[in-house]
C-alpha cells in the first residue's frame, strides 16, 4: 500500500479480517478430517466416561464427560461447515434436532419400552435413586420411589407440550384477531382494547396464575386456558404495533380503494403480514409457558402425581436433594434444554420474520 | 402529560381490584367453613357466616370489601391466629421488598459492566463467551436456579470455589495474552510503563478476586434473619444473598443482552465517530459518550422487571422458606385464606402498576425529545 492518504482510506470500508494464525485457521484448513477426528475422539471419550467409568462416580468422571462433549460440539461444527459451507448454524440445527427427539418422546411414549413412571405401587421392586446409566433398563436413572425418569420426562414433555403450545395458539387467535381489528379500525375500539390491555398486563402474572389455580382445580385445560389468557394482551399488543406499520402501505390503500370490506381488508390483507411476526414471537412464549407451567407444577399447583410432569418430578428430588442430585438435574437439564432450544429458534425465527427486527 | 399518566392509573386499578375481587370469588368452598371447621355444626357456620358478611350479595361485598381496602381496613385471617390482614402483610412485605431491592442492585451491578465489556468489542471472546451464557441463563427457570446455587454454594462449597476460581483464571490468561500481543506490537521500552501498570492490575486483581473465593462465608440453607434481629446486617445479608442471586441472575442476563444491543447501536453513530477522531480512549468514550443515550430502553423494561421481581419472589421464597409476601400468598391459596390472598394480589398489582408508572414518568424526565412532546 503506497503512502499517499487517499479519499478512499476515509470511505467505511468494511475493514478485511486480519489473518487468523493459531489453532483455528489450521483446524478448518481441514476441516473435515480434523472434524470427523474430534467427533471419534469426542465419542469415545463420552462413551469411556458413561460406560467404563461408571463405578467412579467423581469429579473426574464429569470433567471427561464436559471435554468430550466439547470436542463433539467442536468436530461437528468443523464437519459441518467443512460440507454445508461456512454459513452453516450448527446451533439452530441442533435446536431443531432436540424439539424433533422431544416432541417424538412424547408422542411415542406409550410406544417405547419404558420401565414403570407413574404408578408407585408397580415400581416397588425397582431399585430407588438409582444414578443414570444409559445402558441398563433405567437409562436415566429412577427417583425415590423406583419410578423411571426417561419415562417421566416423556410422559412430562406431553403436559409441557401440550400447555404451552396450546396456550400459545389460543393466545395467538384471541390476541391478533383483537390487535389487528383494533389497530386496523382504531378510534373507540381501539380505545377500549388498549385500556383492556393495559389492565390485564397491570396484573402481577404468576399472582394470577395462582389466583387461578387456587378458583379451579389445576389440569392441563384449566392452566392452558390461564396461560392463554395472560398471553392475549401481549398479543394484541404486538399484532395492534404491526397492524398500523402495515395499515399505511399502499396494498391496503389500494384495497379500500377497490372498495373492499373492512373484513375483507383484516383478513386477506393484514393478518396474513401480521402473522409471521407474531407466529415467530410465538415461540418465545412458548418456551415462557414450559418455564411457567413448570414452576406451577414445581409449587405443587399444576397437574398432580401420580401424573409425571417435569416441574413435579423436579420437586419431588428435592427430599434428597443433597444425596441424591441427579433426581433434580436430569429433568432440570431436559427443561433448560427445551427452553434453551426453543428461544434459540424464537430469536432465529424473529431475525428472519420480523420486519422490526431484520432493520435493525 | 404527568398527571395525565397518574390519572390513567385510577381506572386500571379498579379493574385489577374488581379482577381479584372476583377471581377469587370464584373460589371453590365455603369461607365459613374454613373458619369453622369441617365437623362444625350448621348453626354455627351459618352465624359465621354473617359475621363475615357472606350472606350479602356479591355485588354488595365488593364494594364493602374495596370500601374497607380505600380505608386501610383489610379484614381478619380466616385462620388461626385471625391476625388483621394488615398486620400479616405488615410483616412480609418488607422481607419481599427487602430481596428485590438487593436483586435489583446486583442484577445492575453485574448487567452493566458486563454489557460495557461486550459491546467494547463486538464479536471477540468475551463478548461471545457473555452473550452465550446470558441466553443461556434466560433458559434457567427460577426454581431451578434457586436448587442450583443451592447444590453449589451450599452442599458442594468447594466445587463453586473451583468453579469461581477456574472462571477467574480463565479470564485472566485471556487478558495476559491481550496484554502480551499489545507488548509485542510495540518497539521495545516504548510502552513499558503503561504495560507494566496493565500487568500490575492483573495480578492484583486476580489476587483479590482468590481472597474473596476463599473467605466465601457458609451461607444459610433457609430461613431469614430480619434487618431487626440482633444478629445484625451481616447474618441478614448472608440469609438474603442466595435468594437475591437467584432473582438477579436471570434479570442481569435479561439486561445484559438489551443494554448489550443498544451500546453497539449507539457505537455507530456520528458523536462517537467524533469523540474516536479526538483520539479518545475506548473505555473512557464507552462510559462517557455511549452508556447514558444507551440506557433509554434498560430503564423502559426496569419497571417489568421490578414487577417481575416481586412477584417472581413467590418461587424464591418457597424454596429458601423466608416469611414474605409470595410465601404468604402460597400458604393462603392453599389454606383457602381469601382475604390475605385477595390484600396480597393486590398490592402486589399496586406495586407493579405504580412503578411502571414512575417509569414512563421518569422516561419523560429523562428523554428531552419526549419531555419537549415531538417523541
Amino acid at each position: 500500500m503506497s503512502d499517499v492518504v487517499t479519499f478512499e482510506h476515509f470511505v467505511d470500508e468494511p475493514v478485511p479480517a486480519r489473518p487468523r494464525g493459531g489453532v483455528r485457521a489450521t483446524l478448518q484448513r481441514h476441516g473435515l478430517a480434523w472434524g470427523l477426528v474430534l467427533l471419534a475422539v469426542g465419542g469415545f471419550g463420552l462413551f469411556w466416561s458413561l460406560d467404563v467409568m461408571t463405578a467412579s462416580d467423581g469429579i473426574p468422571k464429569y470433567v471427561l464427560a464436559a471435554v468430550a462433549l466439547v470436542c463433539l460440539y467442536v468436530g461437528l461444527d468443523l464437519a459441518t461447515s467443512a460440507v454445508f459451507g461456512a454459513r452453516f448454524d450448527l446451533g439452530l440445527w441442533l435446536s431443531v434436532a432436540w424439539m424433533v427427539a422431544i416432541i417424538g418422546g412424547a408422542a411415542l411414549a406409550g410406544v417405547l419400552p419404558l420401565a414403570e413412571s407413574k404408578d408407585v405401587s408397580k415400581a416397588l421392586l425397582e431399585p430407588i435413586n438409582q444414578r443414570p446409566d444409559l445402558f441398563s433398563s433405567h437409562p436415566l436413572g429412577t427417583d425415590g420411589q423406583g419410578l423411571d425418569i426417561l419415562g417421566g420426562i416423556l410422559y412430562g414433555a406431553r403436559v409441557s407440550l401440550t400447555i404451552g403450545v396450546g396456550a400459545v395458539v389460543i393466545g395467538v387467535a384471541v390476541g391478533m384477531l383483537a390487535g389487528v381489528t383494533a389497530g386496523h379500525r382504531r378510534g373507540k375500539v381501539d380505545g377500549v382494547v388498549s385500556f383492556l390491555t393495559d389492565s390485564m398486563l397491570a396484573f402481577p402474572p404468576l399472582v394470577f396464575l395462582l389466583a387461578v389455580v387456587a378458583a379451579f382445580s389445576p389440569t392441563i385445560l384449566t392452566v392452558m386456558l390461564a396461560l392463554a389468557v395472560l398471553a392475549i394482551p401481549t398479543f394484541i399488543r404486538l399484532s395492534r404495533a404491526n397492524t398500523l406499520v402495515f395499515a399505511q402501505r399502499e396494498f391496503v390503500l389500494a384495497a379500500r380503494a377497490l372498495g373492499e370490506r373492512d373484513r375483507s381488508i383484516v383478513w386477506r390483507e393484514l393478518v396474513p403480514n401480521v402473522a409471521l411476526p407474531v407466529a415467530s414471537f410465538g415461540f418465545l412464549l412458548v418456551a415462557a409457558f414450559i418455564v411457567a407451567e413448570a414452576s406451577l407444577s414445581f409449587l405443587g399447583l399444576s397437574v398432580a402425581r401420580p401424573n409425571p410432569t417435569w416441574g413435579n418430578m423436579i420437586a419431588a428430588g428435592q427430599e434428597d436433594f443433597q444425596t441424591e442430585p441427579h433426581v433434580v438435574f436430569v429433568p432440570g437439564t431436559v427443561l433448560f434444554l427445551t427452553v434453551f432450544t426453543l428461544n434459540r429458534i424464537g430469536e432465529d425465527a424473529r431475525r428472519r420474520w420480523d420486519p422490526r427486527e431484520a432493520k435493525v | 402529560m404527568v398527571g395525565l399518566k397518574l390519572a390513567y392509573l385510577v381506572p386500571v386499578m379498579f379493574v385489577v381490584s374488581l379482577a381479584t375481587f372476583f377471581i377469587l370469588e370464584a373460589v371453590p368452598g365455603d369461607p365459613a367453613v374454613t373458619v369453622a371447621g369441617v365437623n362444625a355444626d350448621p348453626e354455627i357456620v351459618a352465624e359465621i357466616r354473617a359475621e363475615l358478611g357472606l350472606d350479602q350479595p356479591v355485588i354488595e361485598r365488593y364494594f364493602d370489601w374495596l370500601g374497607g381496602v380505600m380505608t386501610g381496613d383489610l379484614g381478619r385471617q380466616l385462620l388461626e391466629p385471625r391476625l388483621p390482614v394488615s398486620t400479616v402483610i405488615k410483616a412480609a412485605l418488607p422481607v419481599t421488598l427487602e430481596l428485590a431491592g438487593l436483586a435489583l442492585v446486583m442484577a445492575l451491578l453485574a448487567a452493566i459492566p458486563a454489557a460495557l465489556v461486550a459491546a467494547s468489542r463486538p464479536g471477540n471472546a468475551p463478548d461471545r463467551a457473555l452473550s452465550t451464557s446470558a441466553f443461556a441463563v434466560i433458559a434457567i427457570p427460577s426454581f431451578l436456579m434457586a436448587l442450583l446455587l443451592i447444590f453449589l454454594f451450599i452442599f458442594n462449597q468447594g466445587l463453586a470455589q473451583a468453579l469461581l476460581f477456574a472462571i477467574a483464571l480463565i479470564g485472566a490468561c485471556y487478558l495476559a495474552n491481550r496484554i502480551w500481543r499489545a507488548a509485542k506490537r510495540y518497539p521495545p521500552g516504548s510502552k513499558a510503563p503503561y504495560l507494566i501498570r496493565r500487568v500490575v492490575a492483573l495480578v492484583g486483581g486476580l489476587a483479590v478476586a482468590t481472597v474473596l473465593i476463599l473467605m466465601m462465608p457458609e451461607f444459610p440453607r433457609q430461613g431469614f434473619v430480619r434487618l431487626s434481629a440482633d444478629e445484625g446486617v451481616g447474618e441478614n445479608l448472608k440469609s438474603a444473598f442466595l435468594p437475591a442471586l437467584t432473582l438477579a441472575s436471570i434479570e442481569a442476563a435479561v439486561w445484559m443482552r438489551l443494554l448489550r444491543g443498544d451500546l453497539v447501536a449507539t457505537l455507530q453513530e456520528d458523536f462517537i465517530l467524533a469523540s474516536r477522531a479526538k483520539g479518545m480512549p475506548r473505555w473512557r468514550i464507552l462510559t462517557h459518550d455511549a452508556l447514558r443515550p444507551s440506557l433509554f430502553s434498560l430503564i423502559t423494561v426496569l419497571g417489568v422487571s421490578i414487577g417481575r421481581l416481586i412477584g417472581g419472589t413467590v418461587i424464591v421464597e418457597q424454596i429458601f422458606n423466608l416469611p414474605g409476601l409470595g410465601s404468604l400468598m402460597v400458604r393462603s391459596i392453599q389454606a383457602k385464606d381469601v382475604p390475605v390472598v385477595q390484600a396480597a394480589v393486590l398490592l402486589i398489582a399496586a406495586i407493579y402498576v405504580i412503578v411502571n408508572a414512575v417509569v414512563d414518568v421518569a422516561y419523560v424526565y429523562l428523554d428531552p425529545r419526549i419531555r419537549r412532546g415531538r417523541v
